[in-house]
């Protein structure tokens, strides 16, 4: 996989000089390059301890051919730091203490991961809960953007379904009653309750539903901020393949990649976007693989070996060590995010 | 401290290859020994699967050959046993991903830090089997009591004996049925060793829970109860020097059978005397 990642980024092998003058010199002689323009860029540093303001001027060299310093290898801990900063992501790949390297965590479920919200908030209950409402809501507004198809659809479900759905929510304790809310909320627009929306939905951006809509004046919607990251998923150019992904066989695309049909195990998907797989995903399978948080990875069932999310790891828990898995009619689509750092897989009809 | 590398090998696909490393591997480190699985098929592999761990995989043996990771980062630990390492091959790449001096020059550093590399062949006779061979100076040559699986296995030993690093090798009998040798229906162990003019260094039988246990990711050893466990461990033993009695693996499962078995030879008893 780191393999894949390097393919699309252009590492510069600096690992061998031990003075910061002497880096900025050879590094500016190998961006006169044409190869390196428009290019994310790793930069790999040795021993050498970077201040502030030299690696400012290393990253306005890079900026400078319309390229990005998208990480930095470094074994020095200063470099480290200042890098940390300036938001450059740091990869000490061969760094000495950086030897346990294996997805420590199993991916969560959704209940999973409302238990453990649920443990942490009885303390510092607001800090917590309002960061993973922020970060539900700005999905929200994702799902609108990308699965209007399915919304239209689930849009003409009557209404009494709806409020059968609510009142089975609404049934929970009280203890559970704070992450669920947030979930219901999701699930009302997602399955929009009214069916005006998705008749407008392709004139209007979500912004514009939210305040048109008074029916959902009930949803607390704090204020969007429609992050760099998510204008960029947009953007995304999407692939499209219509086939079983085997053992083996790589997909790798600068974009969203949308695949009809079942991933075998061994087989490795990456993409710069989301990941939607109409079928059993069970190999790996990396969104955002340019480092954007806000990707996601979607299937009809997830049975995915490692999951990877930007730089987000995680793998299959092993209680879900399925040899076969029976391809019924009634899958429960799922959807798999990062929340807190931490994937987490929610069912899309919880 | 100098680790033995050894080399499981047969030249026929499907005779229980990984199953052997698997079980040997985990049944060595049970017995307090520091063991590092070396997958060598590449494109095919399937050991991380046998002992449960394709979930923990991030780096690969082609991502050590190609410098993305250390080897210690690359090195799985297994989940119940912590003397017990995968380095598992890559599933996307294929056999030309790793030469022979490549492998070499990682089992050469294993050697320093554990008491046993096993390292696991792919099938064939091609690179794959030459770069797998190419660090090993011991090799156990797996076979099943089946004509093509010991002309492939007399193949097998005849490179060995060329290949230059190989000091020793012995023949492990794997998938026998005692009640088909004897209505004659296969070849002895006897027979093959006979065949083959090759030490062995264990007998397996056939064993219905090996299925079971490569399906749940789990080897064989763990299991106490299952005869091909037991003969897997004693492999072990034997490997690591002790003297260890072939088993007798023609035992009869059920109580009707232990009597007549019980019967018969109390027969035989009966007629020597």
């Amino acid at each position: 996989m780191e393999q894949l990642l390097n393919d699309s980024m252009y590492t510069v092998d600096l690992g061998n000089i031990d003075s910061a003058a002497e880096i900025i010199f050879r590094l500016s002689s190998i961006l006169d390059n044409s190869e390196v323009r428009n290019k994310k860029i790793c930069l790999k540093l040795g021993n050498v301890d970077l201040n502030q303001a030299q690696l400012l001027s290393i990253k306005s060299l890079i900026g400078g051919i319309n390229s990005i310093l998208a990480s930095v290898d470094t074994k020095s801990v200063e470099t480290e730091r200042v890098a940390l900063s300036l938001g450059i992501i740091v990869s000490n790949v061969s760094s000495e203490n950086t030897t346990d390297v294996t997805p420590a965590e199993p991916y969560k479920t959704a209940d999973e991961y409302i238990e453990q919200v649920q443990q942490e908030a009885v303390e510092p209950e607001t800090a917590v809960n309002t960061e993973a409402q922020n970060e539900n809501e700005a999905q929200v507004q994702q799902d609108y953007a990308e699965e209007h198809r399915e919304q239209s659809e689930k849009s003409e479900q009557p209404q009494d379904e709806q409020q059968v759905q609510n009142d089975n929510n609404s049934d929970e304790t009280a203890q559970e009653e704070q992450p669920k809310e947030e979930m219901r909320d999701e699930l009302d627009v997602i399955f929009g309750s009214n069916p005006v929306e998705s008749s407008i939905f392709n004139m209007e951006t979500p912004q514009d539903i939210y305040e048109d809509n008074h029916e959902m004046d009930d949803i607390v919607v704090p204020e969007q901020e429609y992050t760099k990251e998510d204008i960029e998923l947009e953007s995304f150019p999407t692939k499209y393949i219509k086939q079983t992904i085997r053992s083996g066989q790589v997909i790798n695309y600068e974009g969203n990649i949308v695949i009809i049909g079942d991933c075998h195990p061994g087989c490795e998907i990456s993409a710069f976007g989301d990941i939607t797989v109409w079928g059993v995903l069970s190999g790996i399978a990396h969104a955002g693989s340019g480092g954007n948080q806000k990707a996601r990875v979607r299937a009809l069932k997830m049975n995915a070996i490692q999951l990877r999310i930007a730089n987000c790891y995680s793998r299959r828990p092993d209680s879900l060590n399925t040899v076969y898995i029976e391809k019924t009619n009634s899958f429960t689509p799922e959807e798999a995010r990062i929340i807190n750092n931490e994937i987490v897989v929610f069912k899309i009809n919880d | 401290m100098a680790g033995r590398v050894i080399v499981i090998t047969s030249g026929k696909g499907g005779v229980g290859k990984t199953t052997t490393s698997a079980n040997i591997g985990t049944a060595l480190a049970k017995n307090g020994h520091s063991v590092v699985l070396v997958d060598t098929d590449i494109g095919l592999r399937n050991l991380d699967l046998l002992l449960g761990l394709e979930n923990r995989i991030v780096y690969t043996l082609v991502d050590v050959v190609e410098e993305r990771c250390k080897l210690k980062q690359a090195l799985v630990k297994d989940k119940k046993n912590p003397n017990l390492c995968l380095l598992a091959a890559a599933q996307t790449r294929d056999k030309s991903s790793v030469s022979a001096e490549q492998l070499k020059k990682i089992t050469d550093k294993l050697k320093k830090d554990y008491d046993f590399i096993l390292v696991d062949c792919p099938a064939g006779i091609e690179q794959g089997f030459q770069t797998a061979i190419a660090g090993a100076s011991e090799a156990i040559v797996v076979t099943t009591p089946e004509m093509s699986a010991v002309r492939d296995a007399d193949r097998i030993i005849g490179l060995l004996e060329a290949a230059e690093g190989i000091e020793s090798y012995k023949l492990l009998i794997n998938r026998v049925r005692p009640n088909m040798i004897k209505s004659n229906d296969m070849m002895s162990v006897e027979d093959v060793e006979n065949i083959l003019s090759c030490g062995k260094i264990g007998v397996i039988p056939e064993d219905t829970g090996i299925i079971t246990s490569t399906n749940r990711g789990e080897p064989i050893v763990n299991n106490e109860k299952s005869l091909a466990g037991r003969a897997y461990i004693n492999v072990a033993r034997r490997i690591n020097g002790e003297d260890v009695p072939f088993l007798d693996i023609d035992e009869p499962k059920n109580f009707v059978g232990k009597l007549k078995k019980f019967l018969s030879n109390l027969g035989k008893h009966g007629k020597e005397q």
